[in-house]
């Protein structure tokens, strides 16, 4: 076995709700596990670590963050292990059409990374106005989901739709229905931040649909359709989605946290009980930043550190049924575990209304472990804009396509081939052509599998004909908002190529 | 392609020592922005959220503008979003002639291909 990673972590203040920890203790971990906690003798050859002035948990658990598609980002460990995040779960970036694509990236990173699917064969679109819009729907294809759950039970954590829109709680139901079929809870966005007709509310109506085990995220929004009334007052549909056994989750992003009602709720007694971070390209830059910071603003509420702590492992593991693998340190468990310190100091937090509150404490990850695998905490390397910032090269070949195969080449050239004098016409935010990005997507499928190519490898090519830095994108989206002909004159340009160097 | 005309800008001049700043065309309201090869115009809210760009910030080498209260990042050259599909902001080409500034509309100048 991996000697590297056995080691002690001495002397760290121990916070683990589910041992009942709560004091300096050391961690031992054998073998990737968790083997001991407390004082027992140390083998010489073993590496002791000292963390002593630090606090020690379970790695943190994210249950909603955006990794792939059009809200991702160019590396998601960086909001991940780099940050004491062990485990997260993308909120409905990928849906049954693109979970393919979605497992290749989740094969790539050293962060666990779940699938909150959306009920949309695209998942989520990023193109904003429509999220809301039934017709981004299209079939709902039963039998390929139940499929693909049976081969892929431990991925899909579960079924995620946004309560917006100008169309009734149809596809709420929809999406409850689909989530009983495969066992899944639902997990609705609440908050309507878009341009939707304030009469159309569909916030009420996802606190009615919720049944126990199912999640409502956004709990402390500030946009139409929040959980308190016009006087502050939690809302009675909101108490009793509570009582059945509802759980509201923080999702603090960046449209999803408002001080103003965070406190009045909280002061109510209406508490998140899973702590997530909502984090994505737009928003990590501010206001949200980190899992931590959003801890950090938990605290400053009014939250004790053992409570935050728990909401972001044990409860968090529990809420996604990953509690037989995550959210805490008993012995014979993986051994993710974060290190962090709480600083004290003066700190400006933001929220997502560009309201501000001065906090005296904030959360800061030192070390993450991820199966006893050590990361150093990097809190600037998600903020780089070459993390987040997906752009399209439009005026040159990125260099990744100079080192494609020939394989891949002749992929391109079969692909340009099978589009033949195809055509489509550009997405705007209005209206979303997602039968053809389907049908552009099988046809990329169908041409793979004729060249024999992995997806992964079919990928890694169309991606950079077009992206200068390693972005995943569900195919049909990333290609029916590109022009056609540039979309066939880069192929062509880039199969044509001959490679560097052999 | 017809040649629009110039209007003087009000408010600023290439004494304005503080950019970005908030001027008008045509009744509408701009900001202006100073970059490395000389100014640029963009209307005064963000077509997100209305935020105002007075707070936007240059970036991609002063290529770009971005939003600063949801990211959204927009070409100066044509106004079109390169994060938010769908999303375009008007632009204004900026001349500066005898320490005055004049504007005039350069959306219609666009003939990039490409993303959009
Ligand atoms: S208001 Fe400008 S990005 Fe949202």
């Amino acid at each position: 076995m991996n000697s590297k990673r056995s080691f002690v972590l001495r002397g760290g203040h121990v916070i683990d709700d589910v041992t009942g920890f709560n004091r300096v203790a050391d961690v031992h971990v054998e073998d990737g596990k968790i083997a001991f906690v407390g004082s027992r003798a140390v083998d010489p050859a073993t590496e002791v670590i000292n963390v002593s002035g630090n606090y020690v948990s379970a790695g943190w658990v994210d249950i909603h963050v955006h990794a792939y598609g059009t809200l991702g980002f160019s590396n998601p460990d960086t909001i991940g292990v780099h940050q004491g995040v062990t485990s997260f779960v993308d909120a409905g970036g990928p849906g049954i059409g693109v979970l393919d694509q979605f497992m290749d990236l989740r094969d790539r990173l050293e962060t666990t990374l779940y699938a909150g699917a959306f009920i949309r064969p695209m998942g989520l679109l990023g193109l904003n106005f429509i999220e809301g819009n039934v017709r981004t729907l299209g079939n709902v294809p039963i039998t390929q989901w139940v499929d693909f759950a049976k081969q892929n039970k431990d991925m899909l954590r579960y079924i995620k739709c946004n309560a917006m829109g100008d169309y009734g709680p149809g596809t709420l139901r929809l999406t409850k229905g689909l989530a009983e079929i495969l066992g899944l809870p639902l997990y609705m966005h609440i908050g309507e931040f878009q341009l939707q007709n304030p009469e159309h509310l569909l916030a009420p109506e996802a606190f009615k649909i919720a049944e126990a085990g199912d999640m409502i995220t956004h709990l402390y929004h500030g946009n139409l359709g929040q959980v308190i009334d016009e006087n502050g007052k939690v809302l009675k549909v909101v108490r009793e989605a509570q009582k059945r056994g509802v759980l509201f989750d923080l999702g603090f992003g960046g449209y999803n946290f408002s001080w103003d009602v965070a406190e009045k709720a909280f002061a109510q007694g209406l508490i998140p009980h899973t702590i997530s971070s909502d984090l994505q390209q737009f928003n990590v830059v501010r206001p949200v930043m980190s899992l931590a910071n959003v801890m950090g603003a938990m605290l400053k509420l009014g939250m004790s550190l053992p409570d935050v702590v728990a909401r972001v492992t044990s409860t968090a593991a529990q809420a996604i049924s990953i509690r037989d693998r995550a959210g805490t340190l008993e012995a014979g468990k993986p051994a993710d575990i974060t290190v962090f310190k709480v600083e004290d100091g003066e700190f400006l937090m933001l929220d997502c209304y560009t309201k501000t509150r001065v906090a005296n404490r904030r959360v800061v990850p030192i070390l993450t472990f991820k199966a006893g695998k050590r990361f150093e905490a990097n809190m600037t390397l998600g903020q780089d804009e070459s993390n987040w910032f997906l752009q399209i090269a439009e005026d040159h070949v990125p260099s990744a396509a100079q080192v494609l195969s020939s394989g891949q080449r002749e992929f391109l050239s079969a692909l340009v081939e099978a589009l033949g004098p195809a055509t489509w016409d550009l997405s705007s935010a209005e209206r979303l052509d997602i039968e053809r990005a389907l049908e552009l997507q099988d046809l990329f499928h169908a041409t793979r599998i004729k060249q024999d190519l992995s997806l992964h490898e079919a990928l890694e090519a169309l991606y950079a004909c077009f992206l200068d830095n390693q972005f995943t994108m569900q195919v049909g989206l990333l290609l029916v908002r590109l022009e056609p002909d540039f979309v066939k004159s880069r192929f062509r340009e880039v199969a044509g190529a001959r490679p560097l160097a052999a | 392609m017809s040649e629009q005309s110039w209007s003087q800008l009000p408010g600023v001049s290439a004494e304005t020592n503080k950019f970005p700043a908030r001027s008008s065309i045509a009744g509408e309201g701009i900001i202006v922005f100073k970059t490395k090869t000389g100014y640029r115009g963009v209307q005064r809210a963000c077509p997100h959220m209305k935020a105002t760009m007075m707070a936007g910030e240059l970036t991609a080498n002063d290529t770009m503008v971005r939003c600063p209260l949801h990211v959204f990042t927009f070409r100066l050259s044509d106004g079109r979003g390169v994060n938010c599909p769908g999303f375009e902001i008007k632009v204004y080409e900026v001349k500066e002639e005898g320490g005055q500034l004049y504007g005039r509309s350069a959306n219609e100048l666009s003939l990039t291909p490409g993303a959009r």
